[in-house]
């Protein structure tokens, strides 16, 4: 299952003044790989993706892709290395159309000088976007539309979409089934195994346990900003997993 | 808050100004104590620099000290004031102090202003009060200092401390619009004329008090006139232009347009140089800042209706002067002085006389 | 779940999408009620007097409509970008000051002979004065943290008080007399200065609706977490966007120039209040995310009808802003309708 190791952090600690939100955490994720980020409300699983996402710069410790350290001073600089990441609820602009929404940031442009100018190539990007989301598994009605038309379920699979579909290294799932009937879930979860395929590294933050411990290969336990586990899927159980996150089971 | 507190302050002058035609003869014969007193205060109304003739006050002045404490230091009004003040305190001997916030007109710059020229000890003090209520107890100070007290311009509410208040009259200035809109429309009785009136505010007094007399002359000695439409601008020159641009649209057979201020006038001038009728559809303005003077003799402005605040400032540094003497008598409790007209006409030396200094 | 793309603010606009009643379409096209409303406007005020409709009357429109467009198209976009502009009403009055400050030296010193070189330079002015009250503005907000309402009554009063002070409060002239020569309508009603306001508003549609500008600025008034973690710069382009508003108000400034042939301190102020109306009377939301130049277009259009037409039927002009609050108040009722009946669960 695991190919090169993909993205790593190593003694990463983040403080916010006098707390300590993620304290000496270390994980490694390989491609091809699905890892599970679990732990209980301010273990510190929001500010690890934030550092992983670049949205922050960790106080101290290193991050790693391809082997390379890398100091990300924005989520710009890990999108451009390669690196997606989906956070919880706020992953669209609710606004804008879902083909808008899918190239954000990277806009297909008219060619020559209009293009120079920022002049977007609509039809391109709507037909695109339309294709991209099928292919990871997604249908969604019309790239045209308003995201603000959209159900929970098809705002969620066209924010996951996007992100597998821009992904070329890692991407980061934060909550994705959150809010999700069953068969929607079930839906999301197929696209993480379809990016796993294709050879990306996934890392699947969730409360929802019985999806992490179905789709994921290994699981990194977070407890008051510390790893305190970190080890394969099938050495856990629902309940040996929900012990580890609180604390209540002991090694 | 600058327009209201001009054209508070400029209906204050206005209305003394109208007024100071009357005042000048009248003043001039109860300040009467001397005879050169009143020649004096009768030249300063009606013309020239006769200011060194006064010797008027019967004992000497010369070396005390007599502070002005005006509004906003940098309006042309006030300038053009200071020259007044000036040249009469030099003719006197006296020493002139010249106090004013640098740009804002409002008490709460001004009263400090007044305890740090107090605290020069000088012998009189000519103060424009910037409020009525809020500068009471300045004066109450100055007159407990044994400093003489008058206002200019503008004046406190209880004038029982101050010794003299001088002021223009704007519905004088009104009645001189419409006198001057009559003559150039070429007012025949028995034709109908149209007219309209620009103004900035349906409250401050200097609006309200030559819109009324305006209206006043109109009825009186020029019914076939009709004022057909009146707006406010609130102070702004493009909302003025507005306002003409429509009337000029609604009425093309417009005769004559009274714009009460600066910014009407700002305003009425450009529509009708825009629409190609400057000088067809005559305009009356008021005061004379020195850019209005020169529309005037461009043949945009038909006439314009001038305050004389170096006349104002001039009856309060006499009448101090005669105050510091003791010749209370001839000292007239308020003083209105009134407006003049300047039109294409006006002599060179009038125009020099009138216009405030930028 | 059931508006058409019409009054969203996706720039495509290419696929209606199902309207699930024509009633429904209708509300959601502000545009269409907009131009509905307007045309019964110039119908009433042409019966109240039939002055009213006349070339004369068009043109004294187009006069008022021109600087209002500019400074509520800038309004818009920064409106669209989740941000409000308190400060573009001032910036009329103080670059209009300041560029007829630097015309007048000009033209009454090395430059007497070349009146159209001194109005362009006067052009520059407004424009380079606009665009830094602009750039003080986003600083403000981006770094100094105050969020857009202080930060933009901040540089308004810094604006309108020195405005008032360089010019002690009158009126600044003796710049080129060719300014006013300018104004006189040259085709129909259309002036050569409403013309390129026509133009300048045509540019700025094509940027807002079809180009990335436009796009990151709906994304960040959307949701600027989701415009940032898209890899948008949300300060720079915020940035931009005051910036461009700052623009738009100093070249209102100079047309106010242009109309009066001099610059006044008091020119412009209170005019933000006007923009934000064409803007919210043009469909745009207040949250951000939401707006059609094409609204803003109409609904300044039909604040400067109201003023014409209230001078024109001899009723007080002050009723305009009962007018104009009645306008607000429909508008924004109909953005609440659309949220209920649109808006996804």
């Amino acid at each position: 299952m695991s190919g090169e190791v993909l993205y790593e952090v190593r003694n990463l600690t983040k403080r916010y003044g006098a707390v300590v939100a993620l304290d000496d955490a270390s994980m490694k994720l390989h491609a091809g790989e699905i890892v599970g980020l679990v732990g209980d409300n301010g273990a510190g699983k929001s500010t690890l993706v934030k550092c992983l996402s670049g949205a922050h710069l960790p106080t101290s410790g290193e991050i790693l892709l391809d082997g390379m350290e890398r100091n990300w001073h924005s989520p710009h600089d890990a999108i451009q290395a390669g690196v997606e990441t989906l956070y919880q609820d706020s992953g669209l602009a609710p606004h804008l159309s879902v083909s808008a929404n899918v190239f954000l940031g990277r806009e297909l442009v008219k060619p020559g000088i209009l293009g120079k100018m920022g002049f977007l190539s609509q039809k391109q990007m709507d037909v695109q976007a339309h294709h991209d989301l099928e292919e990871v598994g997604i249908a969604v009605p019309a790239s045209g539309r308003s995201v603000s038309q959209l159900s929970g379920g098809q705002r969620q699979a066209v924010a996951i979409g996007r992100a597998v579909a821009w992904a070329s290294k890692v991407i980061i799932l934060d909550e994705p089934t959150n809010h999700l009937g069953a068969r929607q879930a079930g839906e999301v979860l197929n696209v993480m195994l379809e990016a796993k395929a294709k050879g990306l590294g996934v890392i699947f933050i969730s409360h929802t346990l019985p999806h992490v411990l179905q789709v994921t290969d290994r699981v990194v336990v977070l407890r008051l900003g510390k790893v305190v586990k970190d080890a394969p899927t099938s050495e856990f159980d629902a309940e040996s997993l929900l012990g580890t996150i609180t604390g209540l089971k002991v090694d | 808050m600058f327009g209201t507190s001009k054209a508070s302050r400029g209906l204050i002058v206005a209305a003394g100004a109208a007024t100071l035609l009357l005042a000048a003869c009248s003043s001039s014969s109860s300040s009467s104590t001397t005879s050169s007193a009143a020649a004096s205060s009768a030249a300063a109304t009606s013309a020239s620099a006769s200011s060194s003739a006064s010797g008027s006050a019967a004992c000497d002045v010369t070396g005390k000290k007599v502070a002005f404490v005006m509004g906003a230091e940098s309006d042309p009004f006030f300038q053009a004031m200071k020259v007044g003040a000036a040249a009469e305190a030099q003719a006197k001997g006296m020493e002139l102090i010249w106090q004013g916030d640098a740009k804002e007109y409002s008490p709460a710059t001004q009263i400090p202003v007044v305890d740090q020229v107090l605290a020069q000890k000088p012998d009189a003090l000519v103060l424009i009060p910037t409020d009525p209520k809020a500068l009471q107890p300045s004066v109450a100070k100055a007159k407990a200092a044994g400093v003489i007290v008058a206002n200019v311009d503008t004046k406190v509410e209880d004038l029982t401390d101050v010794t003299t208040f001088i002021t223009g009259d704007n519905a004088d200035g009104g009645a001189k619009a419409a006198d001057s809109l009559a003559g150039a429309i070429g007012y025949k009785a028995g034709t109908k004329y149209k007219v309209v009136v620009g103004l900035s505010s349906e409250t401050a007094t200097t609006n309200v008090a030559r819109l009324e007399g305006f209206k006043k002359a109109i009825a009186e000695k020029y019914p076939d006139i009709e004022i057909v439409d009146v707006a406010y601008s609130q102070s702004k020159p493009e909302v003025a232009n507005t306002n003409i641009n429509n009337w000029l649209t609604k009425y093309p057979d417009l005769n004559g347009i009274f714009a009460i201020d600066g910014t009407n006038a700002q305003g009425a001038a450009a529509a009708l140089q825009a629409k190609g009728l400057a000088g067809k559809v005559a305009l009356v303005g008021y005061d004379a800042y020195p850019d209005n003077v020169k529309l005037v003799k461009d043949g945009v402005i038909t006439s314009l209706i001038a305050q004389v605040p170096a006349d104002e400032a001039k009856q309060a540094v006499d009448a101090v002067a005669d105050a510091l003497c003791g010749n209370t008598a001839g000292i007239q409790k308020e003083v209105v002085i009134p407006n003049f007209t300047i039109d294409k006409n006006t002599s060179e030396a009038d125009l020099k006389k009138y216009t405030y200094v930028a | 779940m059931a508006t058409t793309e019409t009054h969203s603010p996706n720039p495509a606009g290419t696929q209606v999408v199902v309207a699930s009643s024509r009633f429904k379409t209708l509300i959601s096209n502000q545009q269409f009620i907009l131009l509905i409303v307007w045309i019964l406007m110039v119908i009433g005020f042409s019966l109240i007097n039939h002055i009213f409709f006349s070339v004369g009357v068009a043109e004294n429109i187009l006069l008022d409509w021109a600087p209002l467009v500019l400074i509520a198209v800038g309004e818009l976009i920064v409106i669209i970008s989740g941000g409000i502009d308190l400060s573009v009403g001032a910036i009329v009055g103080f670059t209009g000051v300041i560029s007829a400050f630097a015309m007048r030296s000009l033209y009454e010193g090395s430059l007497a002979e070349q009146p159209y070189l001194v109005l362009a330079i006067g052009v520059l002015v407004c424009v380079i004065v606009g665009l830094l009250v602009g750039l003080i503005n986003s600083l403000l907000i981006n770094y100094a943290k105050l969020v857009p309402f202080i930060a933009t009554l901040v540089t308004l009063g810094a604006c309108s008080g020195m405005a008032l002070v360089f010019t002690k409060g009158a009126p600044v002239m003796g710049g080129p007399r060719e300014a006013i020569a300018l104004s006189p309508a040259w085709i129909g009603p259309f002036s050569r200065p409403v013309l390129i306001v026509v133009v300048v508003v045509l540019i700025l549609w094509a940027f807002v609706h079809k180009a990335r500008f436009g796009r990151y600025t709906f994304a960040i008034g959307s949701n600027s977490f989701a415009a940032r973690a898209a890899g948008i710069n949300v300060k720079r382009h915020v940035t931009k966007v005051y910036m461009l508003s700052g623009l738009m108000a100093g070249l209102a400034g100079f047309f106010f120039y242009l109309r009066l042939g001099s610059g006044a301190p008091t020119s412009g102020l209170g005019n933000e209040l006007d923009a934000i109306a064409a803007v919210v009377i043009g469909g745009a939301a207040l949250t951000g995310g939401v707006g059609r130049v094409s609204g803003t277009v109409l609904g300044a259009l039909i604040l400067t009808t109201v003023t014409s037409g209230l001078i024109i039927s001899g009723v007080d002009p002050q009723w305009k802003r009962v007018v104009v609050a009645a306008l607000i108040a429909i508008a924004a009722t109909l953005q609440a309708l659309r949220k209920t009946e649109g808006g996804a669960s």
